[in-house]
């Protein structure tokens, strides 16, 4: 094969950030003129760093790349754009204020005779050409804050390709589509192979990998695990590459014996500001020394709903009660001090501040404790001996208590997390994606901590959007699809993926009774 | 920072963004002075010695000048330790001085508790204006920095109208009110000097607002929600009452500062202006990089460069507002996150690759 | 009394001082227009005109034309407000420090250039001459027209062009490839990175728009207001444009709406002066206190609306 069957040649390509981590390192990526080519990993894998280069948005500290035969330094997105390139990311990049058509020539603007006015209606028709051309549906006169998901994903794709791409980036392009919008957009992407783009597919979803591409990289750690044609490689083998092992983690549980109700949900109720309903009378119960599962496609409310039992957002409607006490609406110390932990889905914005000191994270729910506080004064003994004994039994890497929070690595600022979390003898955890983008061993640590705690008393109620851990940890499970529950299983030892797929895409959903069996209380 | 070699590094960058500014001054006052080589002295060397020896009286005026500004510079601190740009410290420094002055010269009170409630009044009022924006910002959600700046202007205004129509003493040619009785004068540390009391009272203020700000729940708090509010209302702190808190314990800072240095060094009030106090906090705070036991340091020097700027005025007709110019080009380049950033990010990576070479080792050893 | 205040606000000398008073407020405010809608804050307004004003004089001062006053003001406001840019776009100082930093020069700074350039202290009244000075229109036919005329002709040349750049920046900021740009940087600057518009050189564009505003402020200050630069000048006008701009909700229209509140307040200040019993520095005090006032009316409305959208979907 010679070199100029690849448009596109990564090699060596190294990626130190700013604060020490190193996103890739070593790797080689090369893409074949006219492919789809899946680009696979887990999350904190390091495939959107190597995309993000290819795309100009971030340089490597090592490494080159070669497009079409010619070596290239892709200072910025001007540049990879100008090579041809164009990507679609996961979390648009669209003006929400702006109309389609605005977004379209966003940088590209036609202009008037004049030369200094904006021909709005040129834009309108370029949207419009460009639309049919590729049977990508979009309304130019929308404003795009206005526009559903489907949509918005359309103009990302038109935006690369008014803009001359020929190798377009789609990452995790899946994520956020329906199982409907997904044919489409894949019937869409053959469509564009067929006219001799080439297509990097950004993904970890076996099925979608096995249906449209024709070769694959697998990338884990930061490294490359080599490349493969889709065709030759089978799934199983697929998912040992990536995930590193070749069985599947489990984790050692017994029997649970679940008691009293401690959280009860009732018909729970939410309209987004976008008008749509992200809770739709829901209604469970997690009892004591139990794992109640969430599984579900992002998106389908369980964000909005752990962020109604932290007080973080007000539903419209129902309740939630913590021992038959209500939690709605309450300040997070009361609801803390009830015995509520939550390991946020977003670590960064909830789980740490980043600029402070390990201590000071591992501090900061139980900083008013008398148990800390000499009158006015911190009891600083109490503070470093708590925190070196935590930072010991969770196993966070560090050079000591003082180090910032912010200079660790994604595991190990996860551990400081559950660290506090875990700590405040909890009678009920929320885990929210507790072990998202975080490396295996973190992730078993966490996984054991969780079954221990449970098994100890705590009730625990775990969001995953991890197939594999929340079957394997979960003692019974509830499926969300649009904002209701789709499915609850009280064991879930009979699952396996076909069963819960076909509830996660919504296409079955179980009757009222079958549900009802979550409610465990009156 | 927690790396030694990139800690050494952030004291280099600091002092090449104030040699930076050094230089603008040489080159300013070569272009103006008639004998450069004079207010250079006089800018540099006076302030401490002259005519070979040391200029005692001069030292003790600098100390004597950093009374205020280590005061604001803690307002600063705490303030901004919020996340909070609130510019109102002018406007405290002003108030506290004026209702110490008042009660300075209209209340007769024993020697000892003159002086205490004044500066108790002058301080309780500086935080208690401060209120205003804070709260504004918690419930509305509206801009503490235009609301604190347009406040500076209404207490200065207010300020003016009962001076002027109260308590003005019309026996005298300038606006200013009557002495203040001599219960109530803050006394000499050294006697002769302008050196008060005042300034023993701002260092045992650095060390409070340092426990304060290090080794109490409060501080904590403070300090947490300005490096991430989402994180400290997660974690339950109160962030709406800690950052009010924060805001007003910078009024009263404030406030404190402008009676201390109203009973300290004056015997009438006579400011007819926002006395810059507060501007001049902000900048000791970014040298001190919001570390409350770093103020007196970069007080110290502020107060040394004004002295050396008041000096060159007057021997070498090089005006003292230089200063000002000194101070906004050490300020641009000391909050310069960038300034210099090739080099911090070469050390960064060369950190994480013996960092990463550590690792591997580690885990080759066992558990990682 | 009540009375007098009354007749004195239906008075046709009264709307011309509210247009007179307005103008350096409006050219500010679109200033923070500008930069604010480029995702910037420019707290250095305030700076900004200071440092325009003392050069716009200078220019006239030494060209005996109020018309290089006016341009050197401009290009000054443009120079410092890149300087600005440097530091916070490429060095990353804060903005809120950077514009902080060019108030500190705009503060003494200023008394040293006059002194480094003109050996002068303080103010440039020894300076002025007629020609120096923005001079004003008198608007053939309108003028003639009662009332109306007394108010909206005779005002300085750079009144109309204050009034004529509301128009050509809500033109610019919703008609033109720029506009776009700056409105998409401000809203959303990765959604502009990654189309390959450059987010740092569109800021640096919106402030360089921004300082011209500002300068434009500075030089009408100097070279028409107060007929010569002092170092209290601009007297808080910047920071008062910085709450025209949120009250005015980012919008120039907006934005110009609430720069006339605060000349109608300030106009009524200044009547009010000359009254028996009203204290001139209260009065002095009222456009300050009634910035405070409009940006709490203002926030609690955007704050009921959130509000009042929930409920109806409830």
């Amino acid at each position: 094969m010679s070199d100029n069957d690849f448009v596109v040649q990564m090699k060596g390509i190294t990626k130190v950030y700013p604060n020490g981590i190193a996103a890739n390192q070593g790797v080689d990526f090369n893409v074949m003129r006219g492919e789809i080519h899946a680009l696979m990993g887990e999350n904190g894998a390091g495939k959107s760093t190597l995309m993000k280069m290819l795309f100009g948005l971030e340089q490597p500290t090592e490494g080159e790349i070669i497009i079409n035969g010619e070596k290239v330094s892709l200072s910025s997105p001007t540049v990879a754009i100008a090579k041809g390139i164009g990507m679609v990311h996961q979390h648009f990049m669209l003006v929400p204020s702006l109309t389609v058509a605005e977004n379209m020539v966003l940088g590209m603007e036609p202009k008037q005779g004049n030369k200094l006015f904006i021909n709005y209606k040129k834009a309108v028709e370029i949207t419009e050409e460009f639309s049919k051309r590729y049977n990508l549906y979009v309304d130019p006169h929308a404003k795009v804050r206005d526009i559903p998901v489907g949509m918005k994903q359309k103009v990302e794709i038109l935006k690369a390709l008014v803009r001359g791409a020929k190798i377009l980036i789609l990452d995790e392009p899946t994520a956020v589509l329906t199982t409907q919008e997904t044919e489409e957009l894949f019937k869409e992407l053959i469509h564009l192979k067929e006219q001799g783009y080439t297509l990097i597919f950004i993904s970890h979803k076996l099925n979608e990998i096995k249906q449209i591409t024709d070769r694959l990289t697998i990338m884990r750690g930061g490294k490359s695990m080599g490349v493969y044609e889709t065709a030759g490689i089978s799934k199983e083998d697929i998912s040992r590459l990536m995930v590193g092992r070749d069985v599947v983690l489990t984790v050692e549980k017994e029997q649970a014996h679940p008691t009293d109700v401690v959280l009860s949900v009732r018909n729970m109720e939410y309209t987004n500001e976008w008008n749509k309903k992200m809770l739709d009378k829901l209604s469970f119960d997690v009892r004591k020394g139990e794992i109640l599962g969430i599984a579900g496609v992002e998106g389908n409310g369980q964000r909005e709903l752990v962020d109604m039992l932290f007080n973080l957002n007000v539903p419209d409607g129902g309740s939630a009660k913590v021992n038959g006490k209500n939690i709605l609406g309450r300040p997070q110390r009361e609801i803390r001090d009830m015995g509520v932990s939550l390991i946020p889905e977003d670590r960064m914005t909830f789980g740490i501040a980043g600029g402070g000191t390990i201590e000071e994270n591992l501090m900061s729910d139980r900083a008013s404790d008398k148990r800390y506080n000499n009158g006015v004064l911190f009891n600083l003994n109490a503070m470093h001996n708590d925190s070196d004994q935590l930072i010991k039994d969770y196993k966070v890497l560090c050079k000591s208590r003082k180090q910032l929070v912010g200079m660790l690595s994604g595991g190990n600022i996860q551990k400081v997390v559950v660290a506090r979390e875990f700590s405040s003898e909890p009678v009920l955890i929320i885990a929210d994606q507790p072990t998202r983008g975080i490396d295996v061993g973190a992730t078993e640590f966490i996984r054991k901590k969780l079954v221990e705690l449970s098994r100890e008393g705590a009730a625990v109620l775990l969001v995953s959007a991890d197939l594999n851990e929340v079957m394997e940890l979960s003692d019974s499970l509830m499926i969300m699809y649009n904002g209701k529950i789709a499915a609850y299983f009280e064991d879930t030892a009979v699952l396996n993926d076909t069963i819960m797929g076909e509830y996660m895409l919504g296409l079955k959903q179980q009757s009222v009774e079958e549900i009802g069996g979550v409610v465990h209380g009156e | 920072m927690e790396n030694k070699r990139q800690s050494m590094f952030e004291i280099f960058r600091g002092f090449i963004a104030i040699a930076i500014a050094i230089l603008v001054a040489f080159i300013l006052i070569l272009i103006c002075a008639d004998d450069p080589g004079k207010a250079l002295e006089c800018l540099l060397i006076k302030p401490i010695i002259s005519n070979g020896a040391l200029n005692t009286k001069s030292i003790f005026t600098i100390l004597a000048r950093m009374t205020p500004v280590i005061f604001t510079g803690l307002a600063v601190c705490v303030m901004f330790s919020a996340n909070q740009f609130n510019l109102g410290g002018e406007g405290s420094v002003m108030l506290g001085g004026f209702v110490a002055a008042i009660i300075a010269i209209n209340i007769p009170m024993a020697t000892g508790a003159h002086v205490f409630v004044a500066v108790l009044a002058g301080t309780m009022i500086g935080g208690l204006v401060m209120i205003v924006p804070a709260v504004i910002k918690v419930k509305l959600k509206a801009s503490e920095m235009v609301c604190s700046l347009m406040m500076n202007y209404v207490i200065m205004f207010a300020i003016l109208h009962f001076l002027n129509n109260k308590f003005a003493d019309r026996s005298k040619g300038a606006t200013q009110t009557y002495p203040f009785l001599k219960t109530a004068v803050i006394s000499k540390m050294i006697p002769g000097t302008e050196l008060s009391w005042g300034f023993l009272i701002a260092i045992i203020a650095t060390v409070i607002v340092a426990i304060f700000m290090y080794r109490t729940r409060w501080g904590y708090s403070i300090r947490m929600i300005g490096i991430n509010e989402s994180f400290s209302k997660y974690s339950g702190m109160k962030v709406g009452g800690m950052i009010v808190l924060s805001q007003v314990i910078g009024g009263m800072l404030s406030g404190m500062g402008g009676a201390i240095e109203m009973l300290g060094r004056y015997n009438t009030f006579l400011w007819l202006d926002l006395p810059g106090y507060g501007w001049t906090g902000i900048t000791v705070a970014i040298l001190a990089k919001n570390n409350p036991i770093m103020i007196p340091l970069a007080a110290l020097f502020i107060s040394y460069l004004n002295r050396g700027c008041e000096l060159m005025s007057i021997y070498a007709g090089v005006p003292a507002e230089m200063i000002d110019i000194i101070q906004a080009v050490i300020f641009l380049f000391f909050a310069a996150e960038h300034f210099l950033s090739g080099t911090r990010q070469k050390i960064v990576v060369k950190d994480a690759k013996e960092e990463l070479q550590k690792k591997e080792l580690a885990s080759e050893g066992g558990n990682a | 009394m009540f009375s007098q205040i009354i007749e004195m606000i239906f008075s046709a000398s009264f709307g011309y001082s509210i247009i007179r008073i307005t103008s350096p407020i409006l050219f500010a405010a679109l200033a923070a227009v500008v930069a604010e809608k480029g995702g910037v804050v420019n707290i250095g307004l305030e700076g900004i005109m200071t440092i325009s004003a003392l050069f716009g004089v200078l220019f006239a001062y030494w060209s005996n034309s109020w018309i290089i006053g006016v341009i050197g003001a401009t290009a000054i406001g443009v120079l410092i407000a890149m300087i600005m840019a440097v530091f916070a776009l490429k060095l990353k100082t804060d903005i809120i420090l950077a514009g902080i930093a060019v108030n500190l020069l705009g503060g003494g700074g200023t008394v040293f250039l006059l002194f480094l350039f003109t050996g002068l202290k303080g103010n440039t009244a020894s300076l002025t001459t007629p020609n120096m000075l923005t001079p004003k229109v008198n608007i053939p036919f309108l003028k003639e027209i009662p009332v109306v005329g007394r108010i909206f002709s005779g005002h300085s040349v750079l009144t109309y062009v204050a009034f004529l750049l509301v128009i050509l920046v809500w033109v610019l900021l919703y008609k033109t490839a720029m506009g776009l740009r700056i409105r998409a940087v401000g809203e959303n600057s990765h959604a502009a990175d990654s189309v390959g518009v450059s987010v740092m050189k569109t800021q640096y564009i919106a402030l360089a728009i921004s300082g011209a505003l500002a300068g434009l402020g500075g030089a009408y200050m100097s070279m028409y207001y107060s007929q010569s630069w002092n170092i209290g000048i601009v007297a808080g006008r910047g920071f008062i444009a910085l709450a025209a701009q949120a009250m005015g909700q980012g919008q120039p229209v907006g934005a110009m709406l609430a720069s006339l509140l605060f000349g109608f307040a300030s106009a009524l200040g200044n009547k009010m002066e000359g009254m028996q019993g009203f204290s001139s520095y209260l009065v002095a005090s009222i456009p300050y206190a009634v910035t405070i006032i409009g940006l709490v009316i203002y926030s609690m409305s955007t704050i009921k609306k959130v509000k009042r959208f929930k409920d109806n979907e409830k």
